[in-house]
C-alpha cells in the first residue's frame, strides 16, 4: 500500500510545483517604498506586482492627508508594473490604494500609506 | 477492558475526534492573506490541497505511546462561497498502542466537510463561515480508534487582522487572530461490550460513553506580507518577507454525555511558522500538550500546502458554478 502510495504522490506533488502557475497578484514592493518617508513630494507612483496584470481592470488611486485625491486618474500598467502620475503635493501622509486583475483572472486589493516631509 | 481504563484514555481518544491535518483553505480580505493554518482550519473557503500533514507525537493515554500520523486534505469550491473537503489519516502506533499493546496502523475515518462562508469584510479584515463536518464513522481502522459511527461537528470559523488599527500602533497592523468552534456530537451515546472474566468466568460488562466535545481552537499570527505591503517596507530580503510567525491552540472540552469521559480538557499549544510562496506554502510547528492527558511530550506537525486556485485557476481551482466574486468593496475604498 505504502509504495502504491508513492507511486500516486510523487508524480502528483512534482506536477503542482512544476507545473503552469498564475497565482494572485499581490504587491511585491512601490516607489515611493511602503510606509517610508520620501523628501519632496513624487511626481509618481509605481506598484510592482507578483504576477502580470489586466490592464482594463487594474487601477491605483493616491490621497493626501486630507483626504483628497491627488492622482491624475491615468493608470498605466505594463506587465506587472503598475504607475500613476501625482499631481504637486504638499507635506504629510498619502495613501495608496489598489485594485488588480492578475491575468489568471484573480482580483486582489490593498491600499498602504508612505509620508512626505516629515 | 474495565471501564477504568477506557476513561484513562478517552482524553487521547477526544483528541482524535479532531484529526491534526483537518485544515485547509485559505482566504483573501482586502489587504489581509489568511493562510491555511495547522491546527485549525482558517476561516475562509477556496480550492486547495494539503498533501501531506506530518505529526509525530506521544499521546496522552495511560501508558502513553508515540502516535504518527500522515493525513492529505482537498478542498474544492461549489461555489465562490461554498466548499466541500475531503480528509483522510494514516495512524501509526508504536507499542504499548493498539488494542493488544503491540502497536498498530491504520486509516482513521474519512472527513468531509461542507463549509460556507457567510461574511467577509475586506475593510476590517474580517470573514465568518460555517459548515458542517461529518467523520464517517466505520471507514477507518478500530484498532487506532476510528469509530464505528458516524460524528457530526458543526462549526464556526472566525479571522480578524488587525489593518484596521490607528497609525500609532502600526507595528500591530500585520497580526491577526482566527479561530474556531466546534460542537462533535456522536451518532451513538455508548457503546457496552461484554466479555468474560479470566479469573472468575462471570461475564462482564464494559460501556463507554460517546461524549459530546467542544473543540474549540485560535491561532494569533504576524505576517511579514503584510508588514511589507500594507504597513512598511523594512528591504529585508524577499525570502523573510514570507514568513508568518505563528501560535496556535488547538483544545477539546468534553461537555455532555461524560460520565466515562470526564470533562478536562485536553489539546496543544502549538508555535511554528509558515513560509508562503506563490502557489504552495510550508509550514512546522511544535505540539506543546497542555496537560498530562493530552501529551507526555512536545511532538511536531508540518504540512506542505497547495493553492489550487493560483496553480490552475481555470481549471480545478475555480469554483464549479459561478466565476469567482469581485471584493466585496468597491473601488476605491477610502
Amino acid at each position: 500500500m505504502q509504495r502504491s502510495a508513492i507511486v500516486v504522490v510523487i508524480p502528483l506533488l512534482l506536477w503542482l510545483v512544476t507545473g503552469q502557475a498564475s497565482a494572485h497578484a499581490f504587491l511585491d514592493h512601490a516607489q515611493p517604498r511602503v510606509g517610508n518617508t520620501v523628501a519632496t513630494a513624487p511626481r509618481e507612483v509605481t506598484l510592482w506586482f507578483t504576477q502580470k496584470l489586466e490592464p482594463a481592470f487594474s487601477s491605483v488611486t493616491v490621497t493626501n492627508a486630507a483626504g483628497q485625491r491627488v492622482d491624475t486618474g491615468k493608470t498605466r500598467v505594463s506587465g506587472n508594473q503598475m504607475s500613476v502620475s501625482l499631481r504637486s503635493g504638499g507635506a504629510g501622509t498619502y495613501r495608496v490604494t489598489w485594485r488588480v486583475l492578475s491575468v489568471d483572472t484573480h482580483t486582489t486589493d490593498g491600499s498602504f500609506t508612505f509620508q512626505v516631509g516629515q | 477492558m474495565s471501564i477504568r481504563l477506557w476513561r484513562a484514555g478517552l482524553p487521547g481518544l477526544a483528541i482524535m475526534l479532531v484529526p491534526l491535518g483537518e485544515s485547509v483553505a485559505h482566504e483573501i480580505v482586502g489587504n489581509r492573506f489568511f493562510p491555511a493554518t495547522l491546527g485549525i482550519d482558517d476561516p475562509g473557503v477556496n480550492d486547495e490541497l494539503s498533501l501531506p500533514t506530518v505529526s509525530n507525537f506521544k499521546t496522552g493515554d495511560d501508558p502513553s505511546f508515540r502516535q504518527r500520523d500522515i493525513s492529505a486534505d482537498f478542498s474544492k469550491r461549489i461555489t465562490e462561497a461554498f466548499a466541500v473537503s475531503f480528509g483522510s489519516t494514516y495512524s501509526s502506533f508504536r507499542p504499548p498502542g493498539g488494542p493488544d499493546s503491540l502497536g498498530a496502523a491504520g486509516f482513521q475515518n474519512l472527513d468531509t466537510t461542507f463549509k460556507y462562508r457567510l461574511f467577509k469584510n475586506p475593510e476590517h479584515e474580517f470573514v465568518m463561515s460555517v459548515g458542517l463536518s461529518i467523520e464517517w464513522g466505520g471507514t477507518g481502522a478500530q484498532s487506532v480508534g476510528a469509530d464505528p459511527f458516524n460524528t457530526y461537528t458543526p462549526t464556526l470559523w472566525f479571522g480578524k487582522g488587525f489593518g484596521d488599527l490607528p497609525d500609532t500602533l502600526s507595528w500591530v497592523r500585520p497580526v491577526a487572530i482566527t479561530g474556531q468552534v466546534g460542537y462533535a456530537i456522536p451518532g451513538r451515546n455508548s457503546t457496552t461490550t461484554f466479555s468474560v472474566d479470566p479469573d472468575s468466568g462471570d461475564l462482564t460488562a464494559d460501556t463507554e460513553f460517546h461524549p459530546r466535545v467542544l473543540n474549540w481552537g485560535a491561532t494569533i499570527q504576524y505576517s511579514m506580507p503584510y508588514l511589507k505591503s500594507a504597513v512598511i517596507d523594512l528591504g529585508l530580503p524577499d525570502f523573510v518577507n514570507r514568513f508568518i510567525p505563528i501560535v496556535e491552540a488547538t483544545l477539546q472540552t468534553p461537555v455532555s454525555n461524560t460520565f466515562t469521559s470526564g470533562t478536562m480538557t485536553t489539546g496543544t499549544i502549538n508555535p511554528g511558522f509558515l513560509w508562503v510562496g506563490n502557489t504552495f506554502q510550508i509550514g512546522i510547528e511544535a505540539l506543546i500538550p497542555i496537560n498530562r492527558q493530552s501529551g507526555t511530550n512536545v511532538g511536531v506537525i508540518a504540512q506542505l500546502h497547495f493553492y489550487l486556485d493560483d496553480i490552475d485557476p481555470r481549471g480545478i481551482g475555480k469554483p464549479i458554478f459561478g466565476g469567482p466574486v469581485q471584493p466585496a468593496s468597491p473601488f476605491p475604498r477610502n
